[in-house]
């Protein structure tokens, strides 16, 4: 079954005529230099930019779904994290309840996934970065929503945290949902089960690591020198 | 600490309610009180029906209307150092009000002076409005608010400076900019009571979709939020609680912005909590403020007490601030 579909997909000055389709049960990473549009696309998809083209959930036409029912379906995580307000990370994460009545369902076992017992009353204004991305990568699980779009989850937090959300990530889509994260790590998008490639704007490529993460093609994308041993090695040229 | 803000917040009001019936010139009893509001005592009748409690009444909408627009604005702008008067509301009302005074109404006509200045008030928050295009940022809204705020004022201050040689016109200008709750009729009442109650009455179910406002515009949207519409009913509330406000009570400040952040401090930022308590901490505020003036000499107003109360008080909350 189709999860993601982009037909045409255009955003004014920023993305340039993007077609692909992800699966349902599948693990994907963008993946592209600084402003290629990995932040853009997953804004674009989740419906959150106005765009030209076509955008559709699980075969669904995205501007046919109702704002509440976008709330179940789909939880997207931004790059940027705001924290003007100290709302204690449990309070944060039962906001993924919203689009289900407010019902604070699963929120304590989602603390518990991301390792965020011990921060569940500290106030959000007053996490380090990595524990602040923990808490709304929380609140995007507490959805229970099949599709997740992460914009650079890993970006700060630790290696074990990393290890974690990427097992997690896996058991996701092990359990049939459509996990879509950006990266920078071209080694981490090497172990996903689809890769998106964005240069400047387009899609370069779309397919299997193997298919995607040439090293041609990533010399030529992203300026670096690369070959296969047991996994993916670069230099610089 | 939560359960105990309510019962601290609605008895502070009662208490203030009563004690604003109470002081004045004229000291009552409570038995007085009592006997004037059923009418059997003459004199107290006519202090607390006639002077008193539409007063007290104005005050309590002024100062819950006033918190309210306070919260929905740094809801809206994410940043817990918006004020009600962001839009250019306030100083639209303003400009409303003087050229209404410059005319020589107000001393004989007890409800122009107030429906220009909400007029003023409409109108500036739909310039900026189509100023910025609506849709196209907070940070242009923001921007053009205060860009035409500042116009506002400007001309606030021309009309003025045309009445320089007319003293009591240009006293009653200045009054009126300073805020004030003395005289107020029953008109008055009617004209603000009403509207500021269903403002908020409407606003009170919107406090959870402004706590995932409150933490990014995307992430409230990706969360089922519809954000456009929410930004709408927030905008024109806001809009209709500081302009009624300003109608009737003048340019009262600080009162939206000291009221929630005190509240957040002992409830926490959820908006389901902070929305109604802030209103009737607002109403307290405004209240206490509003008995001030009258143990003070001379005419001293409510906009200057809520000035130097909340001024003073908001620099030690930023300065305690993690």
């Amino acid at each position: 079954m189709s999860g993601l579909l982009a037909r045409r997909l255009s955003v004014p000055g920023r993305l340039e005529d993007l077609d692909f389709e992800l699966p349902m049960g599948c693990l994907a990473a963008v993946v592209g230099p600084n402003g290629a549009g990995k932040s853009t696309l997953l804004q674009a998809l989740a419906g959150l930019l106005p765009c030209a083209g076509e955008v559709a959930w699980q075969g669904e036409a995205l501007a046919r779904i109702p704002a509440l029912d976008r709330g179940r379906r789909l939880a997207w995580v931004p790059q940027e994290l705001r924290a003007e307000f100290g709302f204690p990370v449990r309070e944060v994460v039962a906001m993924g309840r919203f689009a289900h009545g407010d019902d604070d369902r699963g929120v304590e076992e989602t603390l518990d996934r991301l390792d965020l017992q011990p921060l569940a009353a500290r106030p959000l204004t007053r996490l380090s970065g990595g524990e602040r991305q923990r808490a709304f990568l929380a609140r995007a699980l507490a959805t229970e929503a099949p599709l997740q779009l992460w914009d650079e989850p890993l970006s700060q937090l630790d290696v074990r945290h990393q290890l974690e959300l990427l097992e997690l990530a896996k058991s996701l889509s092990v359990a049939g949902g459509l996990v879509l994260l950006s990266v920078h790590d071209l080694r981490v998008a090497h172990c996903m089960d689809r890769v998106l490639m964005l240069d400047r704007g387009r899609l370069a490529a779309a397919g299997t690591p193997e298919e995607v993460l040439t090293p041609a093609r990533i010399r030529e994308v992203f300026g670096v020198r690369a070959r296969m041993g047991e996994t993916l090695i670069l230099d610089l040229p | 600490m939560r359960r105990g803000a309510w019962l601290l917040l609605t008895a502070l009001l009662l208490g203030l309610l009563v004690a604003s019936l109470a002081v004045g010139e004229l000291r009552l009893s409570l038995a007085q009180i009592w006997a004037g509001l059923r009418g059997t005592d003459e004199l107290a009748h006519t202090v607390i029906w006639n002077l008193r409690l539409p007063r007290a009444l104005v005050a309590v909408a002024v100062g819950a209307g006033l918190a309210a627009s306070g919260v929905v604005m740094q809801a809206l702008f994410r940043n817990p150092l918006a004020s009600p008067d962001l839009l250019g509301v306030s100083s639209g009302g303003a400009l409303g009000a003087v050229i209404a005074l410059s005319f020589g109404f107000g001393a004989e006509n007890l409800v122009a002076v107030p429906l220009c200045a909400l007029a003023g008030a409409f109108l500036a928050v739909a310039l900026v409005l189509m100023l910025a295009r609506q849709g196209a940022g907070m940070e242009r809204l923001l921007l053009s608010g205060v860009a035409l705020a500042t116009l506002l004022g400007a001309g606030t201050s021309f009309v003025l400076s045309l009445h320089a040689d007319q003293f009591r016109r240009s006293i009653a200008m200045v009054f009126w900019m300073l805020g004030g709750l003395e005289d107020r009729t029953w008109e008055h009442v009617a004209m603000a009571v009403p509207g500021v109650f269903l403002g908020c009455l409407l606003l009170l179910p919107l406090g959870r979709p402004m706590d995932l406002l409150a933490l990014g515009e995307g992430g409230a949207q990706s969360l089922g939020v519809d954000v456009k519409r929410l930004r709408w009913k927030l905008i024109a509330l806001s809009t209709l609680l500081t302009a009624l406000a300003t109608a009737v009570a003048g340019l009262i400040g600080f009162v939206g912005l000291v009221v929630p952040h005190l509240l957040r401090l002992l409830v926490g930022p959820g908006h389901r909590r902070l929305l109604p308590l802030s209103m009737l901490g607002g109403a307290s505020f405004l209240l206490a403020c509003d008995l001030a003036t009258r143990f003070a000499p001379g005419e001293l107003r409510v906009g200057v007490v809520s000035a130097v109360v909340g001024g003073p008080f908001f620099l030690w909350l930023l300065r305690r601030r993690p």
